[in-house]
């Protein structure tokens, strides 16, 4: 476990640029942007143009609603921050892809594989920690400064309401934002575990490419797909492949109609609803439980390769 | 109680092979080598040094039987690695890691590292911690590397070509602090180096490789003494000849021959005799027919 630990925190270090530095420069740009509109640009907080009912602030925007529909506000709000933080999401896929593709090919290009295999580690334990930390680390990196940049985004705007003269605690509904962060993570493991056959394909191809992983990766399933639909007019392989990168929720949330009204309903639906549909769906779903069996053989092959390369 | 039953030998192998395809890096080779003892594993290019000490390492597949610190280095790499070192090639140190995240490294993963040595070893060179190795000089990366295996507590430690690209002062200075303050007859070294003359006065023994097969396998004291140098006297040239020499030259139009197994006393009634250093040795038996 100690060795675990140290693999996983030299593959952080290795990839910092992409765990850290990338999530942490958009979330900047985000709150960035956001603080030019609150001091610049009052007009994102000062409603010149509107005066319907008495509205010319966030202030008074945020005291009418929480009057008018105060359940449906800690959703509402909590819903808000997410909406202003989805810019750092947008890096995360291209980081976890990037990171896998070079985490077994960039050790043997600059030969310090010579130098990782000279210490008393295990080639199992090298490539899981490479699969470890794009696939769990990576994402939970970047949770954590989403959260950091909502409770920001919720300073920033607090105060704002709180000099407009609105109600500043509506602005901190704490509890919806940990279920919300607690609930992406838990659907983002279902995600993760369903895309388990394709990250560790990118995890073989970094594994046994000795040039130009990118276009093993990507283009090897695209030609199969193509030669597939050719000779044998289907598309399973294009099917598969779909349904691993997230077609699954199609069949997982089609059950239920959920009855929707206001954030409230959304919220709940997002956070509690959905990872227990998903979770249900999946661990009853063969295709789930087969794309992981091939996860292992993918992996198995990428650790027989990682033992014979020098 | 036998000698090797108190010390096993570090390495046993007995019909050890490799091959590429067609080519045989390696025929099917038989060697021990104990502990406590410095080797010098000396070839030519593609002589098969690199594929033997990679199978030593676990660092690839092999035919044959093979026998590292008792353990098989096909299967259990990374437990020989707790009594191993090595030095494969120059630069291997990841170039993105800094000194000291190096030493962190090393620190947290293995158990035999002492990282106060490595501190010490590099306060006496001019290596900056806090810079990437990427920033390094090629000799800088190379002490980084020096003074991290040194630090480790191993039973043996393999240099493939350690100093390569390094300058004379360096490469003799290492060799001294790799004599004075890492080996004992606790530990086995095995080196190989194109540049013979410097390591030889620190080798215990020596191993010859041609073309994938061991040629010769011997005790540097007792392969000194069996090869003789002889700058023959004029006229004696027949006589010398009758000895058979291994080779035979001219140098500054005198006849030279070297000879081996053949007793000092005899050839000094030859003309001047002198030992041969171990690259002429080498030489000698690879073009000769002194093996």
């Amino acid at each position: 476990m100690k060795i675990f630990k140290a693999l996983v925190k030299r593959e952080i270090l290795d990839g910092k640029n992409g765990y850290i530095r990338v999530p942490l420069i958009l979330a900047g740009i985000t709150i960035a942007l956001l603080l030019l509109s609150a001091i610049g640009f009052g007009d994102a907080i000062q409603f010149d143009e509107m005066h319907r009912e008495g509205i010319e602030s966030l202030g008074d925007a945020i005291a009418l609603a929480q009057e008018k529909k105060p359940l449906e506000m800690p959703a509402g709000i909590t819903m808000g921050y997410w909406g202003m933080t989805a810019l750092p999401w947008v890096a995360l896929p291209f980081v976890i892809f990037f990171s896998l593709l070079g985490s077994l090919y960039e050790e043997r290009r600059d030969r310090s594989i010579l130098f990782w295999k000279s210490m008393p580690t295990a080639d199992w334990q090298e490539v899981l920690a490479k699969l470890f930390v794009p696939i769990i680390v990576a994402p939970l990196i970047f949770l954590t400064i989403v959260a950091v940049a909502q409770l920001l985004i919720a300073l920033l705007l607090s105060i704002v309401v709180l000099f407009q003269g609105g109600p500043f605690f509506v602005m901190w509904p704490l509890w919806f934002m940990m279920k919300a962060w607690f609930g992406w993570f838990i659907m983002y493991l279902m995600l993760a575990l369903w895309a388990l056959p394709l990250f560790s394909w990118v995890s073989l191809v970094s594994a046994f490419a000795n040039r130009m992983p990118f276009l093993w990766a990507v283009l090897a399933p695209a030609i199969l797909i193509a030669i597939e639909r050719i000779f044998f007019k289907t598309t399973f392989l294009g099917a598969w492949i779909g349904r691993h990168m997230g077609g699954w929720m199609e069949w997982a949330f089609q059950a239920k109609a959920h009855r929707i009204d206001g954030p409230r309903d959304i919220f709940a639906m997002l956070t509690g609803d959905a990872q227990i549909q998903a979770i249900a769906y999946s661990v009853t779903s063969f295709h789930f439980w087969s794309g992981l069996v091939i996860a292992a053989g993918f992996i198995y092959a990428a650790i027989e390769m990682r033992k014979r390369a020098i | 109680m036998t000698d090797t039953q108190i010390n096993p030998p570090v390495i046993e192998a007995v019909g050890l092979s490799k091959s590429f395809g067609g080519f045989r890096a390696l025929k099917s080779v038989d060697f021990t080598m104990p502990l406590g003892r410095i080797v010098g594993v000396i070839g030519a290019n593609g002589a098969g040094k690199t594929t033997m000490l990679n199978a030593i390492l676990g660092l690839t597949s092999y035919e044959g039987e093979l026998k590292v610190l008792g353990h098989n280095p096909s299967t259990e790499r990374d437990a020989l690695m707790k009594d191993v070192c090595f030095i494969a090639d120059v630069a291997t140190l990841p170039k993105w890691m800094k000194v000291s995240e190096v030493l962190d490294y090393v620190e947290d993963v293995h158990p035999r590292f002492d990282r106060a040595k490595a501190l010490d070893f590099l306060s006496r060179t001019s290596v900056p911690l806090d810079k990437k190795v990427r920033a390094l000089s090629k000799g800088m990366t190379v002490q980084v590397h020096l003074a991290v295996v040194m630090s480790i507590d191993a039973k043996l430690l393999v240099l493939d070509e350690p100093t390569l690209g390094l300058d004379i002062i360096f490469r003799k200075r290492f060799y001294q602090s790799l004599l004075e303050e890492y080996f004992d007859e606790d530990r086995t070294v095995i080196i190989t180096t194109h540049q013979v003359e410097e390591v030889e006065h620190i080798l215990t023994d020596v191993m010859f490789l041609r073309d994938g097969d061991i040629v010769l396998e011997a005790d540097m004291d007792d392969l000194t003494q069996q090869f003789i140098e002889v700058m023959v006297e004029k006229g004696k040239e027949e006589e010398a000849l009758a000895l058979k020499p291994i080779s035979h030259g001219t140098t500054f139009g005198k006849s030279t021959c070297v000879f081996k197994n053949i007793d000092r006393e005899t050839l000094a009634k030859l003309g001047e005799t002198r030992r041969l250093g171990l690259a002429d040795i080498f030489v000698a038996t690879m073009t000769g027919d002194g093996q």
